[in-house]
């Protein structure tokens, strides 16, 4: 990993690679968050036409269509968290430790967790999302939605919160 | 004949199914595709959880120097924090692989009981292993020896087989898609909890 660093560094200075590499995780995430909310009402609140405002044509798309851009997301954006988890375990987490910000930290740790149960409920993801769907397996589609939603949702907030500690901006 | 196709077609569209049903099939069979997928998940899942629990890492980075150890390493002097969550990701993804590629290859009942043993021996063995540590800790006699892991795996390893032979093939396969969502739920719970020091400081 340091070694695809170093490449970058010939080229950009140490400090604004970490800078860009944060906010790419960050806009990925940005666009993640909006994928797998608009499947979720749209896996949850179902309607059959879509009509009226925006809110019931967003329940009216269909969510299967989400089902590629979900996918490719959620690999880029943890293999960009993978990376940009080795300046937060540095250059972050111990300042956090030291200054006694134990319940960032705690989150933080479960992140790490949230995400891992994520990325390994991909394949079943996509397999049970494939065409034909059928009705016996609805179930745990729905399931698999929220729970690729929740993790999203959870990892962006405490992202954001360890950012506001010391990232981009902060 | 072409006006009742027409008739039918637009039927067809107005009693379309909701929009996240797309085409639906009534029933089908889960390919080997399929069977790798949702084995690798709930494999991963389970084993990660496992691992992280043991701390059992198959390396360890050390990011301030830029160093990787097999297995575990504690911190060494000068070389900052070690990191074990690349090494739990990399040991539990190979053998989730592993393990999905044997589901692949083994009969479905079989591969249905043996999910829901491994999966009831995770639930039970730290469940026990909590039990008898509260047990152990409220008794008044020396009662050390129920806080041995080994006792409680064995005492799960045969509650988790005779669970699992007394369970009816229909109740092993219905719940073996489930699985996806309760070991997630359970591996979270165990995780978060083990987190617990951080959040009651």
């Amino acid at each position: 990993m340091d070694a695809i660093t170093d490449v970058f560094f010939d080229y950009v200075p140490v400090r604004t690679f970490w800078r860009v590499l944060l906010f790419a995780h960050f806009g990925v995430a940005a666009a993640l968050l909006a994928a797998t909310t608009l499947q979720s009402v749209a896996v949850l609140m179902p309607v059959r036409q879509a009509a009226g405002n925006f809110v019931s044509r967003v329940r009216a798309a269909p969510a299967a269509s989400y089902v590629k851009p979900i996918t490719i997301l959620y690999v880029l954006n943890f293999l960009f968290g993978c990376w940009v988890y080795v300046k937060y375990r540095t250059y972050v987490r111990i300042p956090m430790e030291q200054l006694g910000y134990w319940w960032t930290v705690g989150s933080f740790e479960f992140k790490e967790h949230v995400m891992t149960m994520g990325i390994a409920m991909l394949p079943a993801y996509w397999y049970f999302w494939r065409q034909p769907l059928t009705e016996q397996y609805a179930a745990i589609r729905k399931w698999l939605v929220v729970f690729l939603a929740f993790s999203v949702w959870y990892a962006f907030l405490v992202g954001h919160v360890a950012n506001d500690f010391r990232g981009v901006g902060a | 004949m072409t006006q009742t196709l027409e008739v039918h077609q637009g039927v067809s569209q107005l009693d379309r199914a909701p929009a996240t049903a797309a085409p639906r099939a009534a029933t089908t069979e889960i390919s080997r595709a399929g069977i790798f997928a949702i084995t690798f998940g709930i494999s991963f899942m389970l084993l990660y959880t496992v691992f992280e629990r043991l701390n059992w890492p198959f390396f360890t980075y050390h990011p301030a120097v830029g160093k990787l150890d097999f297995w575990m390493q504690r911190p060494r002097s000068g070389e900052g924090p070690p990191m074990y969550w690349y090494g739990w990701l990399v040991l539990s993804g190979m053998s989730a692989v592993a393990v999905s590629t044997i589901a692949t290859l083994l009969p479905r009942p079989w591969l249905y009981r043996a999910t829901a043993f491994c999966c009831v021996l995770a639930a039970l063995w730290p469940a026990l292993l909590a039990a008898g540590g509260f047990l152990a800790d409220q008794v008044s006699f020396d009662a050390e020896f129920l806080k041995s892991v080994w006792l409680a795996g064995g005492v799960a390893f045969v509650g988790a087989a005779a669970i699992t032979y007394l369970a009816s093939a229909q109740w092993v396969q219905r719940v073996w898609v489930s699985w996806l969502w309760i070991v997630p739920v359970g591996g979270l719970a165990v995780l978060g909890y083990s987190l617990k020091s951080y959040f009651l400081r």
